[in-house]
């Protein structure tokens, strides 16, 4: 009995050192919290930045979630947000380091409806019918009061003169993705995602964009965290500006405006 | 304090959502409880199993499963809808029906456990004076059993109270239709700056737990007076 409680403490003690040098080694791997819309594209460029010979950790999560997180001191590095609201907000409170703070990418916000549905190919303008092309039926959006795709979209709509009448067919999902599934699954007329989520799904059909200046630029903010010591922060950021990076965003229906 | 429309529409949807869950599991989980509890049978562990999946799978893929057999294109839902016109998807309907079937494991479990607590010689009793097995049941076992059905039925309402994960996935999220206090509190915590709203909608649902639990305990405590005689 007693060699057994030897040989039990020899293993947990042999199991704490390797924790122990495990935790000891992840203090240099950068830790990237990125926006979930970022997903397919970030994945493939950490792929690429790993081969160059840096250590990542990423974190995928809704721009809000992971906003919330570095606000209780999650030890991110890098934030890669989905819009711009919830950067002013870290920025104003001083969880990130200004200067490092700068446009990535570009997104559109698109129309999109189940594969084969009668839904018309409507034009996307002023005083569009959007309500009449629904039939009765609702609209999938991301919630308009916090996702990011539904506060473009309550921009847009205003500007376009149609909110009033669109606001009571919505059906408010929690993020952009669960929005797409509703319209994957048939179970509304059309939804509205960024054009990037609209296309990797081969569910949906994009009726159109909604033009630019309907609800301003949909950019992706980056900025290094203020509690951040990591040096290879630096070099992430040489890294995206570089073509490889470039071409993996575009390859997602991103528009790259990083300088 | 004074409520706000939001608020009073999510508490007044919260109720009514529970309530009608409740409702509809009770019936069920009655006979459900009883063959768990007395009968031997094949496929008894398969269908224990099913009943505990909402208890053990994350809520979202029970709120996701929800969509694609109960929404308006799903196997379950496609014919609901065309013969009796019954539609759950973006409805407070479909948020009963998520909540329905997220508490009835628990709602199972407790009302089991006092089939399986009581006294069979009563029963038997019953038998020998010429009861059938009918009036057996309502006159005997069920008021014996009466303060585990009334926990497990607390128990569910209180879970259905806090419902959040399927009901959010399978039917979104629609003022007055669908948007109940936790998925009320989800948005306003997500927003920049709904903190304060979030937390008044907090401190009521503490209220709302706290006067069932206490309910609950009082009917308790009265049901035992009444059955001890």
């Amino acid at each position: 009995m007693r060699s057994f409680i030897t040989a039990l403490n020899k293993g947990i003690l042999a199991l704490a050192i390797v924790a122990g040098t495990a935790g000891a080694a992840r203090a240099d791997v950068l830790t990237i919290f990125s926006a979930v819309s970022t997903t397919n594209a970030m994945k493939e460029i950490i792929a690429a930045y790993k081969e160059s010979g840096g250590e990542v950790r990423v974190s995928f999560g809704a721009t809000s979630t992971l906003a919330k997180q570095i606000e209780n001191g999650a030890p991110a590095d890098i934030f890669l947000s989905a819009d711009n609201k919830w950067m002013d907000r870290l920025e104003k409170a001083g969880f990130i380091k200004s200067e490092t703070r700068v446009p990535v990418v570009a997104n559109s916000l698109s129309l999109v409806k189940p594969k084969g549905s009668d839904f018309p190919m409507i034009k996307i303008e002023k005083g569009m019918k959007l309500k009449d092309a629904l039939k009765g039926k609702r609209m999938a959006v991301g919630d308009t009061d916090h996702t990011a795709v539904g506060l473009y979209f309550k921009d847009a709509a205003k500007y376009l003169g149609i909110w009033e009448e669109v606001e009571p067919t919505l059906a408010m999902a929690p993020s952009v993705r669960a929005g797409l599934t509703m319209v994957e699954r048939g179970e509304v007329g059309a939804g509205i995602v960024f054009k990037t989520s609209g296309l990797v799904s081969d569910k949906v059909e994009i009726i159109g964009d909604f033009p630019q200046e309907s609800h301003g630029p949909i950019t992706y903010p980056i900025a290094v965290v203020k509690s951040s010591a990591n040096p290879a922060a630096a070099k992430f950021y040489a890294f995206l500006r570089t073509a490889p990076a470039k071409a993996a965003f575009a390859k997602y229906g991103f528009t790259p405006i990083m300088e | 304090m004074e409520l706000t429309d939001v608020e009073s529409e999510a508490i007044y949807l919260s109720l009514k959502v529970s309530l009608w869950a409740v409702l509809v599991c009770l019936p069920l989980a009655l006979p459900v409880s009883w063959l768990l509890a007395r009968k031997e049978f094949i496929g008894k562990n398969v269908l224990n199993g099913i009943i505990h999946l909402p208890l053990v799978l994350p809520p979202v893929v029970m709120g996701y499963l929800l969509l694609v057999s109960f929404g308006s294109n799903g196997f379950l839902g496609a014919p609901l809808k065309e013969w009796f016109g019954i539609t759950f998807v973006f409805s407070w309907r479909g948020a009963a029906l998520a909540a329905a079937v997220v508490s009835f494991p628990l709602m199972v479990r407790t009302i089991r456990l006092s089939y399986e607590a009581m006294d069979r010689k009563l029963e038997a009793a019953a038998y020998t004076l010429g009861a059938r097995p009918f009036r057996v049941f309502f006159t005997v076992t069920l008021p014996l059993i009466l303060p585990g059905v009334l926990a497990g039925c607390i128990l569910a309402y209180a879970r259905c109270l806090g419902e959040f994960g399927a009901t959010v996935t399978f039917v979104s999220n629609i003022p007055g239709e669908t948007r109940t206090i936790p998925i009320a509190i989800y948005n306003l915590v997500q927003q920049p700056d709904g903190d304060a709203m979030a937390g008044r909608l907090v401190a009521i649902s503490l209220v709302l737990a706290m006067v069932a639990l206490v309910g609950a305990e009082f009917l308790n405590k009265r049901l035992a007076k009444i059955l001890n005689g």
